[in-house]
């Protein structure tokens, strides 16, 4: 790759082309990070690094990295999802009252699990056409629909939880495909395919280039808002793809399931280097990211840390992380 | 259409020299009407449907209910109309109030163990506003970061041990005022809260209406470019706001934790939303630039009272959250079609 | 233009589903799962010979069993405690009957660490790490008996011991649970002491943390089947929702008393926060029925009484500190036995003294615990705290 590092009056593709060499630093740092963080805990007990303890992790963090692939494109074009927790619970619920053979419902097992994914393509479609079409700050309209969606779940649900699922329908959240656990695949999938079509394809250019400059992109013909309702829409799909493997993995269906989802997401694409402003970032940072927060609360517990040292210890390396980053950013701005 | 600065629209009758903070502010007042008239409207409605409503006792029980999120609201309507955001106020909220109540039972004065949370409130909200000003970290990061800190540091202090037995006059926030009895009239017993509330937004309101200060945080929120020209330092007025906001979250800590026998030495599930909430539905754009602290604390008031209406009414507790987001939705896109009335 | 319309309909849609839908008002709690109900005998008085109980049938042991777990009997254990959630004053008072136990066993030591919500996913992953670092027994307080079933399963597969108390889980996902008081016992105590207060022809609310708790929603459906069986005159106005939290259960207390006034005789308080906030809403509206301080005491039609299940520490106040009198019965076992029996429970579970064919255990101060239901072992009657034996506890 050429890197020019000549001042400002490059074009276009010099600047694409700079940007991106510089987002590959940012990753850069972070994987060094996590790296050493992995050394550290490591020491911290031995039963950390081992290919049992690994893959069991990934079981955790799967529906957590499913919202966060979603949340970095919405985070890139400068806006934000609040609700993906609350979509979650709603299609968790969905999936549970639509199988319930005691239930009104009572379909069979696909169908319900149909039912759920459309409701979540459905609440992600709303929130981007309130956000498009009548232009409602997405941080707004997700605040909203974060309540009105849970709101619905606990509706729904009636507080009653649904349970005992046909044994086949644990294969995704409790099984394993080739040693592996059968969700990370759906994982490994979605991250490749939200890797490539970020970084290879004009919609993952027009996705930078709206959060660069919104205005802009749509004088330049851009569909920006079509765009944009594709995005929430594709986050609302990803929290009901979260919300099945969630229910497969714990076997019952309650109306809290997801609160606070959002946070845990964001908190991995923000830690990944993508710029809370918009315009860039990258989906390798996210899964960084996501991953080392697993693997903090992995390790830390593992070398005798509790839960409430270890939130602690997130915190602090979220700010460090994106002090260090801005730092670093500066100088070679500068320089 | 997303951004920040309405257009000027003919139907205002505002003359070209008046400033566009004015106008702003013009603008951001009939939010506040229309939450009024709402609050209203809930009032006679469900009055209506049971007379108990409007008892004194359950007015006051509203108004009292929801006060120490207005004064947190107070503070963050600054916040967000500079265009930032704090989503760590619900666990500053429970760190200062275990901290308050900590010094009461361990025999420090009475007055120092409602100071000094209010003051530590400010002092933390010097460290958010350096971070976000200086170290140019974007608040949300910033916050997030806090959020969890606190948050698992309060457990790791206090092992979720409840605090109780506080001096019999440690409770600020049951204290009322002696009933007044004009000649014609009777003005019943005011709690505390209600009091300082009103004091906290009005001051507030006519500060950042009338003081230099006070409109450089629009001139910020509105456009940060434009602030800088005329000589504003955005700075200053990023680290000063998150003062305030600490500030009025350590008196909201201290309303939070003189209001019942017990503190719970944890942090309260989902505050921050609540704030945010009352914030929003008050009319401060999330883009910054707009809005002002009386419509967050109307809406404040309005969210407590459809708590109770929907006990009242008998709607079951499952759809409250249901209620509470559509009453967003609708607060908010009036408000928007509002606007978009006066643009082209 | 047409894109407009359609927005404008999708909203109306929205709108409509957010308003219409809550009108389908329920006023009453049915119990949140479809398990049934045993309501226990009712009183009787004095003379006349009380109702039989019919004799329950055994129950076979049905608990699970770790797989290859390591002999070791009499040597020092590491164990986990694992509650619903740090933070409240109850599993403050379990983890002190833990460290006591463990203290005077001398070869057991146990740390406790749990999320600070509580939260399934979070709950199953506390639990994930520990059988990963390698305890020797787990002690669980479930957020969800099914959800957390599986890491449980895992864990007896890994040779873990594992014992449950407060919140029971799936039974063979885990060898032990230490019951505190059986639901219907709870029902019937905290029914019983409501109408000693408020007599058998009294109205009362409910505020409960959140409708799908499993325990505290089949003491509900106990107290409600109770009820329904010995004081058909009582009248249930409402069951309203307030978490785990204080300043939400002090203002849903408050609303209920603004909302029945003098329709309103009695509020139970069916967790450890919502019972000493509804006494404070109680205290605060001054309604108590036996108020000193109260410059004009309410008549007996407006006073409104609070049973519930509280910690003693925090009902003082109310039972013989500043407001004495205010509450007069609160209904719980005794937490820090629970967290000292679970403890007792697991080191005999180790031991190999208590096995699928027991029954009974020896448990230290306690004595002897009886096993019921199969695989768990119970605490024994609820215990109820008023102001003659309040002072003596301190938790």
């Amino acid at each position: 790759m050429t890197t020019t590092t000549r001042p400002s009056g490059d074009t276009p593709e010099q600047m694409s082309s700079r940007l991106r060499s510089f987002l590959l630093r940012q990753e850069v740092i972070l994987l060094i990070i996590s790296l050493l963080a992995v050394m550290f805990l490591a020491f911290g007990s031995d039963r950390f690094l081992t290919a049992n303890n690994l893959l069991n992790q990934g079981r955790l963090l799967t529906e957590i990295g499913l919202v966060a692939l979603s949340m970095t494109f919405i985070i890139i074009t400068g806006g934000i999802d609040l609700s993906v927790g609350s979509i979650l619970g709603l299609c968790a619920i969905v999936l549970g009252v639509m199988w319930d053979p005691k239930g009104a419902f009572a379909f069979p097992l696909e169908v319900a699990v149909l039912i759920c994914l459309l409701v979540g393509i459905v609440a992600g479609f709303v929130n981007g056409l309130i956000i498009v079409r009548l232009g409602v700050p997405p941080l707004i309209t997700t605040l909203a629909t974060l309540a009105l969606y849970r709101g619905l779940a606990e509706g729904i649900s009636q507080a009653r939880s649904v349970r005992g699922y046909p044994e086949e329908f644990y294969v995704l959240g409790q099984g394993e495909f080739l040693g592996v656990p059968t969700q990370l695949w759906v994982l490994l999938i979605f991250c490749i395919i939200t890797a490539v079509v970020l970084s290879r394809t004009v919609f993952g250019r027009a996705t930078y280039a709206i959060g660069n400059n919104e205005l802009g992109a749509r004088f330049s013909g851009l569909p920006v808002g079509r765009y944009k309702i594709l995005i929430y829409t594709f986050s609302g799909f990803m929290a009901a793809l979260a919300a099945w493997i969630f229910v497969s993995r714990v076997s019952t269906t309650r109306s809290d399931m997801g609160s606070g989802l959002e946070l845990d997401a964001i908190a991995a694409v923000v830690l990944g280097g993508t710029s809370i402003f918009g315009g860039s970032g990258s989906i390798i940072g996210t899964i960084i990211g996501f991953i080392l927060i697993q693997l903090l609360k992995n390790g830390l517990a593992l070398s005798g840390v509790t839960t409430d040292g270890t939130i602690v210890v997130i915190g602090t390396v979220l700010i460090l992380a994106i002090l260090v980053n801005n730092f670093i950013q500066r100088r070679s701005g500068n320089g | 259409m997303t951004t920040a600065a309405p257009t000027v629209g003919g139907r205002t009758r505002l003359s070209q020299s008046q400033s566009l903070v004015s106008r702003l502010v013009g603008f951001a007042t009939s939010q506040e009407v229309v939450l009024l008239l709402v609050v209203v409207l809930l009032f006679t409605v469900v009055g209506n449907a049971n007379p108990r409503f409007l008892a004194e006792r359950n007015v006051l029980n509203i108004f009292n209910g929801n006060a120490y999120i207005a004064v947190a609201a107070v503070g963050m309507t600054m916040v967000i109309i500079s265009r930032n955001i704090d989503i760590s106020v619900g666990s500053l909220i429970g760190v200062l109030g275990t901290i308050s109540g900590a010094m009461a039972v361990n025999g420090y004065p009475i007055w120092s163990s409602w100071l000094v949370p209010i003051l530590l409130g400010g002092l933390v909200g010097a460290v958010i506003g350096f971070m976000v000003a200086y170290l140019r970290i974007p608040s949300i990061v910033v916050t997030l970061g806090l959020l969890s800190i606190l948050k698992g540091g309060l457990i790791t202090v206090t092992n979720g041990e409840w605090i109780t037995d506080m001096p019999a006059d440690y409770f600020l926030a049951q204290m009322r005022t002696p009933e007044l009895s004009l000649p014609g009239i009777t003005i019943p017993a005011i709690p505390s809260p209600i009091i300082i509330m009103v004091i906290l937004t009005l001051l507030a309101a006519l500060w950042m209406r009338y003081s230099a200060t006070g409109r450089a945080i629009y001139a910020v929120g509105g456009n940060a470019e434009a602030a800088r020209l005329s000589g504003i330092s955005e700075k200053r007025i990023i680290m000063t706001v998150f003062i305030i906001n600490g500030l009025c979250v350590g008196i909201a800590a201290v309303l939070w934790a003189t209001q019942l026998s017990i503190i719970q030495s944890t942090v309260p599930a989902g505050l921050e939303l609540q704030v945010i909430t009352s914030a929003v539905v008050g009319g401060v754009s999330i883009l910054g630039g707009i809005g002002t602290t009386v419509g967050a604390m109307l809406a404040a008031i309005l969210l407590s009272a459809i708590n109770s209406a929907l006990v009242f009414i008998n709607v079951s507790p499952y759809w409250f959250r249901s209620v509470v987001g559509v009453l967003i939705l609708i607060t908010v896109l009036t408000d928007m079609l509002r606007r978009r009335r006066t643009q082209i | 233009m047409k894109t407009k319309v359609f927005t404008l309909l999708v909203m109306c849609a929205i709108l409509v589903l957010g308003v219409v839908v809550p009108a389908a008002a329920q006023d009453r709690w049915d119990g949140a799962d479809d398990l049934p109900v045993n309501p226990l005998a009712c009183p009787v008085a004095e003379g006349e010979t009380p109702e039989e109980p019919a004799a329950a049938e055994p129950v076979p042991y049905n608990g699970g069993q770790p797989a290859n777990a390591p002999d070791l009997a009499g040597q020092d254990i590491v164990a986990v405690d694992v509650p619903k959630l740090v933070g409240i004053g109850y599993f403050a008072a379990t983890t002190l009957g833990q460290q006591q136990a463990a203290e005077e066993l001398g070869n057991v030591s146990v740390t406790t660490d749990a999320p600070t919500e509580a939260n399934i996913d979070d709950q199953i992953a506390v639990i994930d790490n520990y059988i990963t670092q390698g305890v020797n027994g787990i002690l669980f307080a479930a957020n969800d008996p099914v959800a957390i079933a599986p890491v449980l399963r895992r864990a007896l597969e890994a040779g873990i011991h594992v014992v449950g108390y407060d919140a029971n889980a799936e039974p063979d996902a885990r060898e032990w649970f230490v019951n505190q008081a059986e639901f219907n016992g709870i029902g019937k105590a905290m029914v019983d002491n409501m109408v000693a207060e408020i007599g058998a022809d009294g109205s009362f609310a409910i505020v409960t943390s959140t409708f799908t708790t499993p325990n505290q929603a089949r003491w509900i459906a106990e107290m409600q089947a109770y009820q329904e069986k010995c004081y058909p005159e009582m009248t249930w106005l409402e069951t309203v929702e307030a978490q785990e939290d204080n300043q939400l259960s002090f203002n849903q207390a408050t609303t209920l008393i603004n909302k029945y006034g003098a329709d309103l005789d009695g509020i139970f308080g069916m967790t450890s926060v919502a019972t000493p906030a509804s006494a404070e809403a109680v205290v605060q509206a001054g309604l108590c029925s036996v108020d000193a301080a109260a410059a004009q005491a309410p008549s007996a039609e407006e006073a409104v009484a609070v049973v519930g299940l509280a910690t003693p520490n925090a009902m003082k106040p109310y039972v013989i500190g500043d407001n004495a009198g205010c509450v007069k019965s609160v209904v719980l076992w005794n937490p820090v036995d629970l967290g000292y029996a679970a403890v007792y429970v697991l080191r005999a579970a180790v031991d190999g003294t208590l096995t699928s064919e027991s029954t009974s255990v020896e448990a230290g101060r306690l004595g002897t615990l009886q096993v019921v239901n199969g695989s768990e072992i119970l605490l024994g009657a609820p215990f109820v705290y008023n102001a003659e034996n309040i002072g003596d506890f301190d938790f």
